[in-house]
């Protein structure tokens, strides 16, 4: 691949990738979800604590359930209710990005995101509770609508305090009763649009926002990003923009994260409360599956590869360097140095190693041989065998990236020998000429 | 001689770090006094104005229009670090770029 062909893919790729980095809509959304991260490995925490292994083999049944009991606080006040964190989040975030005061984008967000819930529990055959918000309307079931709220409600907020309608005080006035007056007309408008929405839908129509939003965005966007064809499509897509040295998970994932997050928002519910997860496809599953291997293009096998194999100078340099950060999942020294960009020579094992164990851990873990994350978050910098073992708190998860490991490690061998024997020879002629 | 101030920019701030301790090695090494640092694209732009010069990581290249735009305000040189000095943390070769940017080399 020559020097042209780059400078022509980067002239269409760079724009792109500028572009959704840069959007704004997706900018806040990524911030929103930066915002609840923190928390959801607060939870995670307790859930990994209330599920060890051995607890049931040092524990009666009685204290344990106690125990469990207890720690579920953590993750319900957490993961339970992500999406009033994620659209208080937007609403800030959206605001503050058009320079408008942020806390009160946020607090209006969340307050039309109540508007349109429910404040019923409708538990079957039995009688409707009234004055309740059911929880999982708090957390992965009302995501979707949570964000589309969230957004629209930050925009009529931020218009209207642009547009500047607001009540200004008399000097004098201490500011921060102003400014409490200044955000009124903005809330009263906002509020009030959503208030007429509910009330359409709920006494035109006889349901409400989340179930309409659930049934015809949240439900069919999530069934079609948790399938396995979407996702080794974004996985494909992700090694291409790197291979062109492109930050590829920063472009990608603000566009699968909302339903990848989602899927294990629903993952944990279902672990939490049945010991069970519905989704093989999830944020944990693309996290340790596919980075959580020594970074993007599970890399650490191919340093140990170098370390262990290889003869060139060169390469054994930047395998040394890279191991360090490769542990922690951090392969820029690999990528750029070996280098994976622009390299001929490496792209078909980049796009291809990726793929194959993505679709063998795919099927490992819906056949049941290995049990698929479930849904607590385990950073992405943990190293390779332990992060398995946390995501899907079995040993199997760990084994199965040993088996990942190998695998990629036999896809890249014949391409790295070569490059090597490439780079021996040149090593060689080079040292010849020096001695001459 | 004047304090360098050179901030790197990548996406999270991590990967570039390693290059922060390279570069600020070699700098050290020449007897420069400088400071050096790494953040998230998300703090780039109010780093900047603390900063003599801004390099980004290669793997951002496309925030450079948007940071020169920024780095106009405040007259200072941003440019995308070269690949290979990134990729083995060549300090020194880093660092000479961040000197030609500035104007001192």
């Amino acid at each position: 691949m020559n020097q042209s062909l780059f400078e022509k893919m980067s002239k269409i790729l760079l724009p792109i990738a500028g572009k959704l980095n840069n959007n704004r809509y997706l900018q806040v959304l990524r911030d929103a979800f930066m915002l609840a991260f923190p928390l959801t490995i607060f939870g995670s925490i307790a859930v990994v604590v209330a599920n060890l292994p051995f607890l049931d083999k040092v524990m009666s049944e009685g204290s344990l359930n106690t125990l469990r009991t207890i720690l579920n606080v953590a993750p319900q006040s957490t993961m339970g209710v992500m999406t009033i964190f994620v659209v208080f989040g937007i609403g800030y975030y959206l605001s503050k990005s058009y320079d408008v005061e942020g806390i009160f984008g946020g607090a209006i967000a969340l307050a039309s995101f109540f508007i349109l819930t429910p404040f019923i529990l409708n538990v079957e055959g039995k009688e409707a509770v009234q004055n309740v918000i059911p929880l999982d309307r708090l957390g992965a079931k009302g995501m979707f609508l949570g964000m589309i709220t969230a957004f629209i409600a930050g925009e009529i907020y931020r218009a209207i305090v642009q547009k500047n309608i607001t009540i200004k005080m008399p000097a004098g006035v201490p500011p921060a009763v102003a400014k409490s007056f200044s955000a009124l007309i903005p809330a009263v408008v906002t509020l009030t649009f959503f208030l007429v929405v509910n009330i359409v839908i709920t006494q035109a129509f006889h349901t409400n926002m989340h179930d309409v939003i659930y049934k015809l965005v949240q439900a069919p966007l999530v069934g079609l990003g948790s399938g396995i064809i979407p996702t080794l499509i974004a996985i494909f897509v992700t090694q291409i923009l790197w291979f062109f040295g492109l930050h590829g998970q920063i472009i990608i994932n603000s566009v699968m994260d909302p339903i990848w997050n989602t899927l294990s928002l629903e993952n944990l519910n279902a672990y939490t409360e049945t010991g069970k997860v519905p989704h093989v496809i999830s944020k944990q599953f693309i996290e340790i599956y596919t980075v959580g291997m020594g970074g993007t293009g599970m890399t650490l096998a191919v340093i140990a590869a170098i370390l262990f194999f290889m003869r060139s100078k060169q390469m054994k340099q930047v395998a040394k360097l890279g191991l360090g950060p490769g542990i922690f999942n951090v392969n820029e020294p690999i990528i750029f140095g070996l280098p994976v960009v622009m390299n001929p020579l490496i792209l078909v094992p980049w796009i291809f190693a990726p793929m194959v164990v993505t679709f063998v851990t795919y099927l490992a873990m819906s056949s049941g041989l290995v049990p698929p994350p479930t849904g607590v978050t385990v950073p992405w910098t943990v190293p390779i065998f332990i992060n398995g073992i946390m995501a899907t708190n079995s040993l199997a998860g760990g084994l199965l990236q040993i088996v990942n490991f190998a695998i990629v490690l036999i896809i890249w061998f014949p391409f790295l020998k070569f490059i090597d024997r490439m780079n021996v020879q040149k090593e060689q002629e080079e040292s010849a000429k020096q001695a001459s | 001689m004047k304090m360098k101030r050179i901030l790197l920019a990548c996406s999270s701030g991590m990967s570039t770090s390693l290059l922060v301790t390279k570069m600020q090695e070699y700098a050290k090494s020449i007897g420069d006094e400088v400071e050096i640092w790494a953040v998230g694209q998300d703090q780039a732009k109010k780093e900047m104005e603390r900063a003599d010069v801004v390099l980004i990581g290669p793997q951002m290249s496309f925030l450079k229009g948007e940071l020169q735009k920024e780095a106009e305000k405040y007259g200072i040189p941003v440019d995308v670090i070269d690949m290979m000095a990134y990729g083995m943390a060549d300090g020194k070769k880093a660092y000479e770029q961040a000197l030609t940017l500035m104007g001192e080399k």
